[in-house]
């Protein structure tokens, strides 16, 4: 019985031990690519903020200063 | 209950990293600029070496670098040495990297696609420095990028062993 939780006890901590399980760090050269960000394009978004704005003509308006009715 | 125990020590073993005290293995790697010449750590060693496991896709690697080419640059290569192993799945993305850098070279550059060196040492996190002394023991153990106290840090490890 000893010898059975003992086994047990081997084969749990070995599954558990994040160095077996984890990818380690030397392999993380997909994770670290642009593309696995949770927002690729972030670069892109003031560019598209920007264009928003001319073509809606509500400068000033993203933010509460200018009061947001838009028209200055 | 034998076998067990041994289940449990080679468990242990298996999942055990280098640290501070260690002796290292001699590695022989190629050179990245050239893979048909290969390096070996011993014959490449000066008096006090850093080992540095990096990548090009690893920011803090590359924070870094700028730092190590000024230091190599204070010492003379006989006494302190540093060489930089990248894990990179494409060489070329190193050498892109290191031709901003570091266009003399002054890093001895070596490539272990295979990544042989962080397994074998178990690195914890990317970047790894390894500082060893002249017998290939193990005296610190950077995990991470070296921020301006590790440098300083560095710096006077390696003139205290260099007897400055």
């Amino acid at each position: 019985m000893t010898k059975f939780i003992l086994l047990v006890c081997v084969l749990v901590f070995s599954g558990c031990s994040d160095k077996l399980v984890r990818v380690m760090p030397y392999e993380k050269e997909y994770f670290a690519q642009d593309k696995m960000s949770y927002s690729p394009l972030a670069d892109r978004s003031e560019q598209e903020g920007h264009v928003f704005l001319i073509r809606e003509a509500s400068a000033g308006g993203e933010s509460a200063f200018q009061g947001g009715c838009g028209c200055r | 209950m034998k076998k067990i125990l041994l289940l449990i020590l080679i468990t242990l073993t298996l999942s055990a990293e280098v640290k501070v005290g260690d002796t290292v293995n001699n590695f022989t790697l190629p050179y990245l600029y050239d893979t048909s010449k290969v390096v070996s750590l011993k014959t490449n060693a000066g008096k006090v070496t850093l080992v540095n496991l990096w990548a090009s896709w690893c920011s803090g690697c590359k924070e870094e670098m700028p730092h190590f080419v000024s230091l190599q640059k204070k010492y003379k290569k006989s006494e302190f040495r540093i060489i930089l192993s990248s894990v990179d799945k494409k060489k070329s993305k190193s050498i892109k990297f290191l031709n901003k850098v570091d266009k003399d070279k002054t890093l001895l550059a070596l490539y272990d696609k295979e990544k042989i060196l962080p397994k074998e040492y178990r690195a914890m996190g990317m970047p790894s420095s390894y500082l060893l002394d002249e017998n290939l023991k193990i005296i610190k153990i950077f995990t991470g990028s070296l921020d301006d106290d590790a440098m300083g840090e560095l710096e006077s490890t390696i003139n205290k062993l260099l007897g400055k």
